[in-house]
C-alpha cells in the first residue's frame, strides 16, 4: 500500500514538472496580458496590480477583424464541406454502382497530396480566376481538403452501421434521399462533428495560404493575422499577450466543451492516413 | 416487373450526387496538382507566354546548394523529432499509467495536453518571446541566476537558431506521440501486467518486454507521419527566422516559396513542389507496402 503511494507521489511530482513546463508560456502570457510595460519590467516573474484590462481593449481592436474573418471562413467552409461530403460518403457506403471503387480511390488518393506541395499551382489558379485577396480564396481550399477527409472518414463510419435500420425505413417506402436525411444524417452526428472540428482547426492553423493570397488586413485569418499583429506591437508586451489570448479563446472554448471531438480532430491525421 | 427493377438500379442518382464533389475536386485539387507537375517543365510566367524548357528546372535544382542545405536541416529536425521529442512524451505516458487513481490520471492527462488547445501560431509566437534577447524568459532566467554570460541571441545566431526552432514546445508532451503512446498503453490488457507481476517482473522489465513491443505498430505509424510532416515543415521557421540567419534554418518549403514569391521563378517553384510531393508520396507508398506485408 505504501509502495503504491510512493509511486503516486514520485510520478505525480514528475508529471507536475512536465505539465508546468508545457503550460509555462501560456501562464506567462495570461499573467503578462494584464500588465503595463512598467509592471512587466518591475515584476517580471509575478502578477502585478492593478490589472490593466485596457490591454484587451487595445488588442481587441486589432485582433477582432482576424477573429471575424476566421469565423466566417470556418463557418462557410463547414457549410460547404457538409453540403458535399456526407451525401457522397453515403453513396459510397450504401450503394453499389459501376466505378464505385475507382471513384473512391481517386478521392482517397488526394489524402496523399499535401496542400503545401500544390500551393504554387493553386495560387496561380486563384490568380487566373481573379479571386486573390478575397475571403473566397481562403474558403475554397478548406472545403476541398475537408471534403476529401470527410468522405473518407464518413464512408467508413456509415458503412459499419447495421443495414437493418435502413432496411426497415425502405420497407416503409422511404427513398434514398429520405433515408439519408431522416436516418443517416442524425446517426452520423459524431463523425460530422469531428469533420467540422477538423475544419475549424484547419482554419486556425493554416498559415502560408492566407499569408500569401490576402493583402487586405481584415481578410487575414488568425494565423497570418496574428503574425502580422506581433510585428505591429513589438515591445508592447501587455497588448501583445492580450491579443494572443483573444486569438486562442475560440479553440480553448472548443477544447473545454468538446475535448473528445477535439482530440479526435487532432488525431484525424492518423485516421485518414490509414 | 424485373425490367423495372433493373431500370431502378441504373444508378443515375448516385452519379448526380457525386457530380458536385468531383467538379470541385477537379477544379481545385486534381487540376492544380497536375498543372504544377506539367509546369515544372516550363519557364512558368503566369499571365504571359511560358516557354517549354524540358528538365532545365530539375538540373537547376541539382545545383541549388540552398535546396540541399535545406534538406540537411530537415534531416536534423527529423532525427530530433523522433528521438528527443518522443522520449519525454513516452516517459509522461508511462508516468500517467503508473498512477493508481483513475481521477489523478485524468487530471494529469488533461493538464499535459492542455497546450494543444492553443493555436499553433500562438505557441510559436510565445516561444519567439521566450527567445527574445532583451526581455525573453530564457535570458531573464539566466540573468536572474547570475549566468549573464550564457544569455544569447538564440534565434539571431546561426549556431543556435536551428536548435531554438526545434526546442519550440518543450517538453513536447502536448503532442500526437503522447496521445498515441498513452492510448497504446491503455490498450494493454490488464491480465498481461498481472501475469508479469506474478513472474516478478519489475517496472523497467515490464517497459522493455511488454510496453515497447505493444507500441511497436504505433511507433512505425508515428515514424512515417514524422517523415511526412518534416517534409512540410515551414511555419515555425517562417515566423521566427524566415530561413535565416545566414540560411541556418532554411527548409525546403521556404526555399520553394522564395523561388516563387521572391525570385518569381514559378516554374522552378513548381519543380521544387513536385519533388516534395514525389518524396511524400514515396514515403507514404513504402509505408503502405510495409504495412501490407506486416499484415500478411
Amino acid at each position: 500500500m505504501s509502495r503504491t503511494r510512493r509511486t503516486n507521489l514520485v510520478a505525480g511530482a514528475a508529471l507536475s514538472v512536465l505539465a508546468f513546463a508545457g503550460l509555462f508560456p501560456y501562464l506567462f502570457m495570461v499573467v503578462a496580458s494584464v500588465k503595463d510595460n512598467e509592471q512587466f519590467f518591475a515584476s517580471y516573474w509575478s502578477p502585478a496590480w492593478p490589472l490593466h484590462l485596457e490591454n484587451y481593449a487595445a488588442a481587441w481592436e486589432q485582433v477582432s477583424p482576424y477573429l471575424f474573418t476566421s469565423f466566417v471562413v470556418a463557418g462557410l467552409a463547414i457549410a460547404g464541406t457538409l453540403a458535399l461530403a456526407p451525401a457522397s460518403a453515403f453513396v459510397f457506403a450504401r450503394y453499389r454502382f459501376p466505378g464505385r471503387n475507382t471513384l473512391f480511390a481517386l478521392i482517397a488518393a488526394l489524402l496523399m497530396v499535401p496542400s503545401i506541395t500544390s500551393l504554387i499551382p493553386l495560387f496561380v489558379l486563384m490568380r487566373d480566376l481573379g479571386i486573390l485577396d478575397s475571403r473566397l480564396v481562403l474558403i475554397v481550399p478548406h472545403i476541398t481538403a475537408n471534403t476529401v477527409f470527410g468522405i473518407v472518414v464518413m464512408r467508413t463510419y456509415m458503412a459499419q452501421l447495421p443495414e437493418e435500420i435502413f432496411e426497415a425505413a425502405r420497407v416503409d417506402g422511404a427513398g434514398g434521399i429520405r433515408v439519408f436525411l431522416a436516418f443517416m444524417l442524425p446517426l452520423a452526428r459524431p463523425v460530422i462533428g469531428t469533420v467540422a472540428l477538423m475544419t475549424v482547426l484547419g482554419v486556425w492553423n493554416d498559415y502560408f495560404w492566407p499569408l500569401l493570397t490576402v493583402q487586405t488586413d481584415a481578410y487575414r485569418t488568425i494565423p497570418a493575422g496574428l503574425a502580422f499583429f506581433a510585428n505591429q506591437n513589438v515591445q508592447q508586451w501587455g497588448p501583445l499577450f492580450a491579443g494572443y489570448v483573444l486569438a486562442s479563446l475560440p479553440l480553448v472554448v472548443l477544447f473545454t466543451f468538446l475535448s473528445k471531438w477535439f482530440l479526435a480532430g487532432i488525431q484525424g491525421g492518423i485516421v485518414s492516413g490509414k | 416487373m424485373i425490367s423495372t427493377k433493373v431500370r431502378r438500379r441504373l444508378p443515375w442518382g448516385v452519379y448526380l450526387v457525386l457530380l458536385p464533389t468531383f467538379a470541385l475536386l477537379a477544379a481545385f485539387a486534381y487540376y492544380p496538382a497536375l498543372n504544377g507537375m506539367v509546369h515544372s517543365l516550363f519557364e512558368w510566367r503566369p499571365g504571359f507566354e511560358s516557354p517549354f524548357v524540358g528538365f532545365e528546372n530539375y538540373l537547376t535544382m541539382l545545383g541549388d546548394d540552398l535546396w540541399w542545405a535545406s534538406f540537411r536541416n530537415i534531416g536534423i529536425i527529423f532525427v530530433w523529432a523522433v528521438t528527443l521529442m518522443w522520449v519525454l512524451p513516452l516517459l509522461a505516458a508511462e508516468l500517467v499509467m503508473s498512477l493508481s487513481s483513475e481521477r489523478l490520471r485524468f487530471v494529469f492527462r488533461t493538464l499535459l495536453i492542455l497546450p494543444l488547445a492553443f493555436p499553433a501560431v500562438v505557441n510559436v509566437l510565445l516561444w519567439q518571446f521566450m527567445y527574445d534577447p532583451r526581455d525573453g524568459v530564457i535570458n531573464s532566467l539566466l540573468r536572474a541566476v547570475g549566468l549573464d554570460g550564457l544569455a544569447g541571441n538564440w534565434i539571431g545566431d546561426p549556431d543556435t537558431a536551428l536548435v531554438a526552432l526545434m526546442t519550440i514546445g518543450f517538453p513536447w508532451v502536448a503532442s500526437l506521440p503522447f496521445l498515441v503512446f498513452l492510448s497504446a498503453l491503455q490498450n494493454v490488457p490488464a491480465e498481461i501486467y498481472q501475469a508479469a507481476e506474478v513472474d516478478g517482473a519489475g517496472r523497467l522489465r515490464r517497459f522493455w518486454s511488454i510496453d515497447l513491443p505493444m507500441m511497436f505498430r504505433d511507433v512505425k505509424l508515428l515514424f512515417v507521419l514524422a517523415v511526412i510532416s518534416v517534409l512540410q515543415y515551414g511555419m515555425q521557421a517562417h515566423i521566427m527566422t524566415k530561413g535565416g540567419p545566414d540560411n541556418a534554418t532554411q527548409v525546403p518549403v521556404l526555399r520553394m516559396l522564395d523561388a516563387a514569391f521572391l525570385d518569381t521563378s514559378w516554374g522552378y517553384a513548381a519543380t521544387l513542389g513536385t519533388v516534395l510531393f514525389a518524396l511524400t508520396l514515396a514515403v507514404s507508398l513504402v509505408a503502405l507496402a510495409l504495412g501490407r506485408k506486416a499484415q500478411a
